[in-house]
């Protein structure tokens, strides 16, 4: 079953006289419970594609279903709804409120849908332990390391357990163990509780540790990459071979 | 483009961005032009005529200015740090520091002397109705007639010129101290550090809260009695200041973070939206804002306090008119009653009449008062006091071992009060009569030169009386024992009747007294101190609202990563808006809540001095100045809109 089917999405920006045209009719499903991550060079419209999929920007042309409902006509305050119910978000840069502890900006997704707070509490402990964040679960933000912080944002994403989870770059900030770390973490969460992971990356190492690998490139899906029955390392070879026929300037002839 | 289109570009931006600054500056200049105004003009020699007008408008402007430097510069200083990005920028395409000043400075001629220019405008249409709003307080009847006056132009104009050259200076070293990559961090170095609340915070906290309770325990117990001597007293009221002024501080810097703390505990960390944003950011920003918030605290609080008791003396003009002189007019001997009586009839004004016989007897009551303050050497073994027969008050029945007091001045019971049972020695010449006391009324019978201004007079049986009459103690009586108080039936008449009265000999002798005088007087001296306290009150208040309203665009500037977060998160912009409304009724409703209560206690330790009023005046003044103050808030909640609708 496809959580998110996304139609012919086009994305320009500028007016009239100097048009930017960053999506050029994108076609991309995701099923459900898979960890996918998109791939590509800086400006080939990655970041771009995970806005109007995570629907804090819009298209201009083509549709988004997620979970059957057709997001790409529902006005903002629909879409505010939405977005607490079915999606989660990790970003490069954390996005924890500063003024909230750890255990706070966690339970920040439940408070929106006036979760009870038993309930609440059941939850928190439970992806606070799988994440390995309880003992950190009464300081601030800025007490913990960049690692922490990631992870925070990462139980943040989860708890609500939504149809789908966003993550832009989330280890674009951390060293490499913290991020092996997070993404040992995360593929763990992908696989305990069939949670969709939709990661936006440059590095090949975080990819490898998906299911699938799409690449693009000037706005359209260049090609894809499955994981399979092969081992991470293979996968991470495989990745860094297309990489390198992806990457590089055309010569114009 | 070219120095010009810069300046010109940065002006419209600034203009829209900081419209309140500019309102604030027009307001300010266009009041002090206006008291200047009214300062040399002519008409007001009919104010000063009783009081001193001139001076006591001086020293408002005076007053003024200071106010609105101490504005005008922190305000500048928050502007400027709000550009140093962009200074930063002309500093890295390699414009001089030197240019950049005069950049700066012909932008701020421009914004500055423009509103000046309005400023004045406004100020002259706005002295007329100044001066009809003082001639209104006052009661001076007078044709408000204004004309232009150029010293006071020229006045102002130096003066906020002064001023303007000052802030210049201060952008000046600003510009000169920095380098380009400190200018580029300006704003990250003001930001908040967030951290665990120390054990410090929290006894600063405890030891704040504490403070202002003694404070307030203090004050409310200021005229109980406890504090007797001069020297006492003095030392009360600066411990009362120092405390309130300290735990203030302390309060703003540990005690709004403790409490709130506290609040956020019981939660578990499960707070709601309306939390995360009010609780959550006022705990950690009241606390770098402490000395701020103290010092816009302490002076709100002075000003209302003072507004309050100016109204106060005011409002109860009337009241205290008539405490002091009980009937229109009282007359201390019969010729000049005889006289102004003639004249009334003569002009057919219909009055009536009411002669008391008061004698002055010296009494022992050492039952009734163990304790006076040293200083006002009042002897309750031996105090002369009037005395008068139960006859000459309507419906007052005394029996012949009774005594009843009434007419204790209300500020000499603070000092001296009477205990509700016991029993006094009244002596006269050869004899002491026992009494028992029974209580104390609230009439006040004869006028101010019987009581010495505030002693109770003493109401007996009609045959004692008698008989203490025929005993008097020569000693202690006053020249007159005869109080007549005349009462015109028509009040519309009485106009008429008090000028008859001014006319007549009898007005002429001492303590021959008109109500409606006494009263008018006492109008037009707090009237004018109203008036001048009031117009500064509401300069202070403008420019305090501004300064709050500045840092919230300040605060609203660095949580707008948050706001975006939480929109991510599905928080819909009404959502955060509530939030919002809600950190703004901390924001705002913090200071006012303690400038309020502040001065309430002040009022109340002290109101008695200055009227027979308290409640109706000091909540009408109150309730004015929150409507005011609310609209800052209600401006800074608008600004934050703008700012969530951006976010995403």
């Amino acid at each position: 079953m496809s959580i998110l089917k996304a139609a012919k999405l086009h994305k320009s920006y500028g007016n009239k006289n100097n048009k930017q045209h960053v999506l050029k009719g994108i076609d991309l499903s995701v099923e459900k419970g898979e960890f996918i991550s998109i791939m590509g060079a800086s400006g080939s419209g990655k970041t771009t594609l995970l806005n109007v999929l995570s629907s804090i920007d819009q298209v201009s042309e083509g549709t988004i279903h997620i979970n059957s409902f057709e997001m790409t006509a529902m006005k903002e305050r629909q879409l505010a709804e939405f977005r607490k119910n079915h999606l989660g978000f990790i970003f490069q840069d954390y996005n924890l409120l500063d003024t909230l502890t750890v255990k706070e900006n966690i339970l920040l997704p439940l408070s929106i849908t006036k979760t009870s707070k038993k309930e609440a509490e059941k939850k928190f402990e439970h992806v606070a332990t799988e994440l390995g964040i309880s003992e950190i679960k009464d300081k601030y933000p800025n007490e913990i390391s960049g690692g922490q912080k990631q992870r925070t944002s990462a139980a943040r994403a989860f708890i609500h357990e939504p149809s789908i989870i966003f993550a832009d770059e989330p280890t674009g900030a951390l060293d490499s163990k913290s991020a092996s770390d997070l993404l040992n973490k995360l593929s763990g969460l992908n696989q305990n509780r069939q949670a969709t992971i939709l990661m936006v990356t440059h590095d090949p190492v975080a990819a490898s540790y998906c299911s699938r690998v799409v690449f693009i490139k000037d706005g359209q899906i260049y090609t894809q990459l499955m994981k399979g029955e092969q081992d991470r390392q293979d996968f991470f070879k495989d990745i860094m071979k297309t990489q390198g026929v992806l990457g590089g300037v055309q010569h114009e002839h | 483009m070219n120095i010009n289109q810069l300046i010109f570009r940065n002006l419209k931006k600034n203009l829209r961005n900081y419209y309140l600054y500019v309102f604030a500056l027009v307001f300010s200049s266009a009041l002090y032009f206006a008291f200047v105004t009214l300062q040399y003009d002519p008409s007001m020699d009919s104010v000063e005529g009783s009081v001193k007008g001139e001076a006591a408008i001086r020293a408002a402007s005076i007053l003024l200015v200071v106010i609105v430097s101490v504005f005008l510069l922190y305000a500048n200083n928050i502007f400027i740090k709000r550009r140093s990005k962009e200074i930063g920028l002309f500093q890295l395409i390699g414009m001089t520091k030197g240019k950049i000043f005069r950049i700066l400075s012909i932008e701020n001629l421009f914004l500055y002397f423009g509103s000046l220019l309005i400023g004045i405008f406004a100020g002259f249409s706005f002295s007329k109705l100044m001066i009809l709003v003082l001639f209104k307080t006052t009661g001076v009847d007078s044709i408000a007639s204004l004309r232009f006056s150029p010293q006071a132009l020229v006045q102002t104009i130096l003066v906020f010129t002064a001023i303007y050259l000052l802030i210049m200076i201060m952008n000046y070293t600003f510009i000169k101290r920095q380098t380009i990559l400190s200018l580029f961090r300006v704003t990250s170095s003001t930001e908040i550090t967030v951290k665990k609340l120390s054990r410090f915070e929290m006894v600063m906290g405890i030891v704040g809260l504490v403070l202002i309770t003694t404070g307030y325990i203090v004050s409310s117990k200021l005229f109980g009695g406890d504090f007797t001597t001069m020297p006492q007293l003095f030392g009360a009221m600066i411990f009362i200041l120092a405390a309130v002024i300290l735990g203030t501080y302390f309060f703003y810097k540990g005690s709004v973070s403790f409490l709130l703390n506290l609040a956020r505990k019981r939660k578990g960390g499960y707070l709601s939206i309306n939390e995360v944003m009010s609780l959550a950011s006022v705990m950690f920003r009241m606390k770098s804002n402490a000395l701020l918030l103290m010092i816009i605290t302490t002076v709100s609080a002075l000003s209302i306090a003072l507004l309050c008791l100016a109204y106060i003396s005011y409002y109860s003009a009337e009241k205290t008119a008539e405490k002091n002189v009980p009937h229109d007019f009282s007359i201390i001997d019969r010729d000049s009653a005889d006289t102004f009586q003639a004249a009334l009839e003569k002009n057919n004004i219909p009055y009536t009449e009411k002669s008391i016989e008061v004698i002055q007897v010296t009494v022992n009551a050492s039952q009734l008062i163990d304790r006076s303050l040293e200083e006002l050497v009042i002897d309750p073994k031996a105090m002369p006091l009037p005395l008068i027969s139960e006859k000459s008050v309507s419906g007052m029945e005394v029996s012949p071992d009774e005594v009843v007091f009434t007419g204790y001045d209300d500020l000499l019971q603070k000092f001296m009060p009477l205990k509700n049972s016991g029993s006094i020695k009244i002596k006269g010449k050869t004899e002491t009569l026992t009494q028992r006391y029974v209580g104390l009324e609230d009439i006040y019978p004869v006028s101010w030169y019987f009581t010495a201004g505030g002693v109770p007079t003493a109401i007996v049986d009609d045959a004692v009386f008698t008989k203490l009459k025929s005993d008097i103690d020569p000693k202690v009586q006053k020249e007159s024992t005869l109080y007549i108080g005349i009462d015109i039936k028509n009040e519309e008449q009485l106009e008429e009747a008090d000028k008859l009265f001014k006319s007549t000999e009898t007005y002429k002798k001492l303590y021959n007294e008109s109500r409606h005088e006494i009263s008018t007087n006492q109008k037009k001296n707090m009237g004018l101190t109203m008036f001048i306290v009031g117009f500064l009150g509401l300069t202070f208040l403008v420019t305090s609202g501004c300064i709050l309203y500045f840092k919230q665009m300040d605060e609203g500037g660095s949580e707008k990563p948050n706001y975006m977060i939480l929109r991510k998160l599905g928080y819909t912009q009404s959502d955060l808006l509530k939030g919002i409304q809600y950190k703004q009724l901390f924001n705002f409703g913090i200071p006012l809540l303690i400038g309020l209560l502040h001065s309430y206690f002040a009022v109340q330790s002290g109101w008695f001095l200055f009227g027979a009023e308290l409640w109706t005046p000091m909540i009408i003044v109150m309730v004015m100045y929150t409507i005011l103050y609310s609209l800052f808030g209600v401006l800074s909640v608008l600004y934050y809109k703008k700012v969530v609708r951006e976010a995403l």
